[in-house]
């Protein structure tokens, strides 16, 4: 229990630093999913610990990232770069987790997933019960993050 | 004095920051080339003359450890500085990086200024053209 409340706090502290210094949002926690996400990115992870992070997005939010990431305007925005900015997002934010989890391991990441949609909707849900689940809204908008650790006790 | 800088990320987004935040930062920038791997990035050298890289850890086809490797047994190009950029800042892996030739290591995500003080401490120029070893003889640093 110790560990997962260790974890979940490193993840947090990730989360507030990718998105301070790389996207100029800041988040605060918030009480659970408002169901309106629009964009999913995911990554895996292995070495000493092993499992996956999913993060889902609302729209505003993303795009504000992405503006303010690439410093553009709303009629630069396209699906290409929406992709690269999410997918970095849970580069930065997964590293940066493993980094203040264990600086002295080497991890390896997989290369970031990405879906958009009407199909994200939901999808960070029915995950198993070792999952660490944050909840964050800004005046941007709405994310969720989930670190899972399929067929593993994180405790 | 200008410089040839050649990007290696595999995220266009990514791409873009690093090429902006130089580009901001005042360094006299003559060309700037991008590659998505390590194989796009020797490719590109083959091609065009650098005066340094900077490159991502995480890539897809070769990468970016395997790129120096292939750079630093070259004898054409084991000489150009390069700045490995990556979310996977271990000390281990940072400790292959620099044991592999690599010359300045920023951990994702970064300021702005930890790229600009990077670069200035590995090309060895400020952004108006002095020579690092000046400014740190004048400020008492030690590099």
């Amino acid at each position: 229990m110790d560990n997962m409340l260790k974890i979940q706090q490193a993840l947090t502290d990730s989360i507030f630093e990718v998105f301070e210094k790389m996207f100029y949002v800041f988040l605060e926690p918030a009480d659970g999913p408002d169901g309106a996400y629009h964009y999913r990115a995911g990554i895996n992870f292995s070495g000493p610990l092993r499992g996956e992070v999913t993060a889902v997005f609302s729209r505003p939010l993303a795009e504000v990232m992405l503006k303010n990431m690439l410093n553009i305007g709303d009629n630069e925005i396209n699906e290409g770069l929406m992709e690269d900015c999410l997918k970095e997002s849970l580069n930065m934010i997964c590293g940066n987790f493993l980094s203040k989890h264990d600086s002295t391991q080497v991890f390896d990441l997989s290369i970031p997933t990405y879906a958009s949609g009407r199909q994200v909707a939901g999808s960070t849900e029915g995950i198993d019960s070792e999952a660490v689940t944050l909840d964050f809204q800004s005046a941007q908008g709405r994310l969720r993050v989930v670190m899972a650790f399929p067929g593993r006790d994180a405790s | 004095m200008s410089f040839n800088v050649l990007i290696v990320d595999d995220s266009n987004a990514m791409r873009a920051v690093i090429k902006k935040i130089i580009a901001m930062s005042g360094f006299k920038i003559d060309e700037c080339w991008e590659a998505g791997n390590g194989k796009e990035a020797l490719e590109a050298l083959s091609h065009a003359w650098v005066d340094v890289i900077i490159s991502d850890i995480n890539m897809p086809e070769m990468n970016g450890l395997e790129l120096l490797e292939r750079l630093k047994k070259d004898e054409l190009y084991k000489e150009i500085p390069v700045i490995m950029i990556s979310t996977e800042g271990s000390a281990e892996r940072m400790e292959k990086a620099f044991a592999q030739g690599a010359q300045g290591f920023i951990k994702k995500p970064f300021l702005p200024e930890d790229l600009r003080k990077t670069l200035y401490e590995v090309i060895g120029v400020g952004t108006d053209g002095q020579y690092a070893e000046d400014t740190a003889s004048a400020d008492g640093l030690d590099f």
